[in-house]
């Protein structure tokens, strides 16, 4: 990639005209396996490189991306995204390299590791999932995914970063059937590391847990509709956080009033039990780094504080607009895109109450053991999740495991209601996707409990009548 | 290099160093986005893009690699890492490469003025989407998004056994998410529009499609669950297409993943329901003349008036059903394997129109918007998705509704369709018509 002299060079024809300009190299090495009917079906290596440039004035922001990373196409890119027209003043940039208090240490570099090896993790993890039922069980996938990534980030204001992103990442898809009921079960684990990752049979375990989510949604009936309290469990991760709140905390989104958080700073939004943090400092989580990618440092953000909003997620664009410092959150997928506030692991606090407690004290209603994916409407704050492995909550107890539910709610809404926040807490990460961006996240929450919240599900005794009157 | 010689030259690469059956994919993409917000442009985007992807089989094993530089050493490293990726994959006798074909189709896919017509006119477009839209209604009160965009690509196939082949392209589209507000709710439309042709695309129509669809949403409120019928707008119901095209792939069969597996030549839609994929569908902005494997694109029947007639195939699936591709090898980028997807993929439209569909329908839901699609599981056919609409009653659409949900399964949505509307209308890949399912659960209150 280029030096420090060629960056400002570039930089100075970017910013004719403009308040801002940056830069941004990348170079990406990944390695994808995929084993699907007991074989290895595609292994993928590849490699990608490319830069974007972007100038910013005012509200305006153009932007321009190419594969070649040579001085000379950079220039011309400069040039191409630049206010050239209304050229005026041109300070000289001068670069200061800038180092992250974060560390995310890696151990075993993907790519020294032997592809062989990384083969043998697959098969740890299949294997492990047809050892479950081998009758049962009629299809076991399973996805390897690592990336290591480096990138070169400096901009008119003098930020200069080199820094490299190593990210592993392993799924399970079990596919159970029996008779006419087809069900699956999911897995997952990732991390900003090596193949450390997966020390400890950590394959093993993900293959497991997926068949086994599978075999019990076989025997699982089906999720009853309406209204209910649902407790999520710690286990479940932040998944509802991420979707019912962690969006419309998005500086963004909030200052062009698309958030049903805009304008809240200051206000309670959420029952005094919640307090919500984004923190991608957390050693090795799959939402975590060193630097955002516009070169500011990770930190940990607190954005409800015991109910009362104290803060949003900024990117560089919106924290000048706000007149606040960046929090670390302006991210993009990759050299294609232009960076916007994202999260990277957002949770909600562990409270004091213990889980079993929270149960306990809960009449009837649906236990959450594992979150399905989500989506929301940050306009009006409209959720919906589906839950993969779910129960019936009983008299206090929980008894037995429906299938086919979904959780729909309001997120505001859904925040002033938890009346109960567990003392445990859990994970769970995925690939957040926002103007057709994905970004690595992870999430996490204690076990809490939603007094009342849509249920989705089949009205089983009218089923039950329009099959006798098809006969 | 032309992106024809690389493929070429990356061929020979891999037959002298011992591939026995070899090819490679190049593709270049050009791309110009214009978003405009509150009459000035909030962001513009100016891309280029390319790179190939290389596939090697050795002794039945695949190996795949990729790369962004199309320099020659770049390129033959690529070529030594897909060969060292087939050294750990499955030894599988159907891995396999067409052979070429007597002619490709010519298609004219390119609009050649698009590059000549100014900057200025492109953002004056993408201006008159939100003019249009601020102007349909007061309560329009925020662009969340009007913007132009276009795109121009370049893809080059050869193979080893002879096929070598290329075709450029370009397409435009225009598309609105407007929000409007009123007693402190705000409730968000969207509009959008693609075409080949620059001089069809309406900007005006996007702009008061998405506030409309917007401002009926305003005051929408929860009924109580029930069910009854429900009538699905034509985009909601290309949102269950895409569930339905995969599963109608002879992967997801041949892997015991698919609803539809040993079910050909019986009924599994209601009579009149016809789904069909036409990867050289005139205008169509998935046609091309051959697909990511090189193999000439074609209309293939799925379902035909109800009955199922046969699933998507590409030429490793083919092979193993002893079957013929179908044309439907899709790749994601130069990045990715030619795997199975939808070209075209379409329900054909019947006799009514929507209004008539409504009309006739005494209670129920006309369901505009759905959440969280991608819950919906694709082998049990099982989904419960978030719902929003207008409630229907004796025929008249009355109150908005949202937060609801609507859950059932892909068979017995698709068994339970009683009018198929005339007004076919495609979002980029995936084409329907208005279609009404005479009961589903919908749950709220």
């Amino acid at each position: 990639m280029l030096d420090k002299s060629e960056l400002e060079e570039i930089l100075r024809v970017a910013q004719r005209g403009s308040d801002f300009a940056e830069v941004f190299m990348e170079r990406t090495e990944s390695t994808r396996i995929g084993c699907e009917a007991r074989q290895i079906e595609r292994v993928i290596s590849g490699r990608e490189q490319g830069a974007g440039i972007r100038a910013v004035h005012g509200d305006n922001t153009a932007y321009g991306y190419t594969n070649a990373l040579d001085k000379e196409s950079l220039l011309q890119l400069a040039g191409q995204v630049s206010r050239a027209a209304q050229a005026g003043e041109v300070s000289p940039v001068a670069l200061q390299r800038r180092e992250s208090p974060v560390d995310l240490p890696v151990v075993r570099r993907p790519d020294v590791t032997p592809v062989e090896d990384k083969v043998a993790l697959v098969r740890e993890a299949e294997e492990s999932a047809r050892r479950q039922d081998e009758k049962l069980l009629r299809q076991v996938t399973v996805g390897y995914a690592d990336t290591i990534q480096q990138v070169t980030i400096a901009n008119t204001e003098g930020v200069y970063v080199e820094d490299e992103r190593v990210r592993c990442r392993m799924s399970v898809n079990a596919v159970a059937a029996e008779g006419t009921v087809i069900q699956t079960g999911y897995d997952s684990i990732g991390g900003t590391r090596g193949e450390e990752l997966f020390d400890g049979e950590k394959p093993a375990e993900l293959g497991r847990q997926a068949a086994r989510r599978a075999l019990l949604m076989l025997k699982a009936r089906r999720a009853p509709a309406g209204r209910m309290a649902v407790v999520l469990s710690g286990e479940a991760g932040g998944t509802m956080v991420h979707e019912a709140c962690g969006h419309g905390l998005e500086a963004d989104l909030a200052q062009k009033n698309l958030s049903v958080y805009s304008g809240k700073k200051g206000a309670q939004v959420a029952s005094e039990l919640v307090t919500v943090v984004d923190d991608g400092t957390l050693p090795g989580r799959f939402g975590s780094f060193r630097f955002d990618d516009e070169g500011n440092p990770a930190q940990k953000t607190v954005l409800i504080d015991q109910g009362g909003l104290t803060g949003y997620m900024y990117d560089h664009i919106t924290a000048a607009r706000d007149g606040v410092a960046p929090t670390g959150n302006g991210r993009r997928q990759s050299f294609q895109h232009r960076p916007i506030p994202r999260m990277s692991t957002t949770y909600l606090a562990p409270g004091e109450t213990p889980p079993e407690e929270i149960i306990r004290e809960t009449k009837s209603g649906l236990l959450v053991r594992h979150m399905g994916g989500g989506q929301v409407n940050t306009t009006n704050g409209d959720f919906v999740f589906d839950v993969p492995e779910g129960y019936l909550i009983e008299n206090g107890e929980v008894t037995a495991p429906v299938r086919g539910a979904t959780l729909t709610g309001n997120g505001p809404d859904v925040l002033k209601q938890i009346d109960l926040v567990g003392s445990d807490f859990g994970f769970s990460l995925g690939i957040c996707g926002k103007e057709g961006q994905g970004v690595p996240v992870s999430d996490a929450q204690p076990t809490i409990r939603i007094p009342s919240l849509v249920v989705g599900g089949i009205i089983e005794e009218e089923i039950a009548e329009e099959g006798e009157g098809d006969d | 290099m032309t992106g024809r010689d690389l493929v070429n030259a990356a061929v020979d690469e891999a037959r002298r160093s011992g591939a026995e059956a070899s090819e490679a994919y190049f593709e270049r993409s050009e791309d110009l986005t214009i978003e405009v917000r509150d009459g000035a442009v909030e962001n513009l985007k100016v891309a280029q893009e390319s790179g190939v992807g290389i596939r090697i089989i050795r002794s039945g094993c695949l190996g795949f690699a990729y790369t962004s530089d199309r320099s020659w050493p770049a390129l033959r490293e690529a070529v030594g890492a897909a060969l060292a990726n087939a050294r750990v994959s499955s030894s599988d006798p159907f891995n396999n490469l067409p052979k070429p074909p007597a002619a490709y189709a010519v298609m004219n896919l390119a609009d050649l003025r698009l590059k000549e017509i100014p900057l200025d006119d492109k953002i004056e477009l993408a201006r008159r989407i939100e003019r249009s839209g601020r102007a349909y209604d007061p309560r329009i009160r925020i662009t969340e998004q009007a913007a132009y965009e276009e795109s121009h690509y370049q893809v080059s196939i050869a193979n080893s056994l002879g096929v070598s082949a290329s075709y450029k392209g370009s397409f435009c589209g225009v598309g609105a998410s407007l929000v409007a507000g009123a007693d402190g709710e705000q409730q968000s439309g969207f509009g959008i529009q693609y075409s080949r042709n620059y001089a069809e695309l309406d900007p005006e129509a996007i702009g008061r499609e998405a506030a409309s669809k917007a401002v009926r949403l305003l005051g929408a409120s929860r009924l109580p669950t029930k069910r009854a019928a429900v009538v699905f707008d034509p985009y909601v119901v290309t949102n269950f297409l895409a569930v339905l095209s995969s599963a109608l792939t002879a992967e997801a069969v041949q892997k015991g993943r698919s609803l539809f597996a040993d079910k050909v030549g019986e009924r599994v839609a209601a009579a009149g329901v016809t789904v069909i994929d036409d990867g050289a569908l005139p205008g169509g902005l998935m046609s091309a003349p051959f697909d990511g494997e090189g193999v000439p694109s074609r209309r293939t029947v799925l379902i035909q008036d109800g009955k199922l007639a046969g699933f998507l195939q590409n030429s490793y699936t083919g092979a193993k059903d002893g079957l013929a591709s179908t044309g439907n090898a899709s790749r994601g980028s130069y990045k990715s394997t030619p795997e199975l997807g939808s070209t075209n993929f379409y329900l054909e439209p019947g006799e009514l129109t929507q209004e008539q569909i409504i009309k006739q329908t005494d209670e129920g839901i006309y369901l505009t918007d759905v959440m969280g699609m991608h819950t919906v599981n694709p082998i049990s056919g099982d989904f419960s998705v978030g719902a929003a609409g207008i409630w229907i009653e004796h025929g008249e659409l009355t109150t908005p509704v949202r937060g609801m949900v609507i859950a059932g399964n892909m068979l017995e949505l698709l068994e339970g369709i009683d009018a198929v509307g005339r007004d076919l209308r495609f979002f980029i890949g995936k084409g329907a018509p208005t279609v009404r399912v005479a009961r589903l659960t919908i749950s709220g209150e």
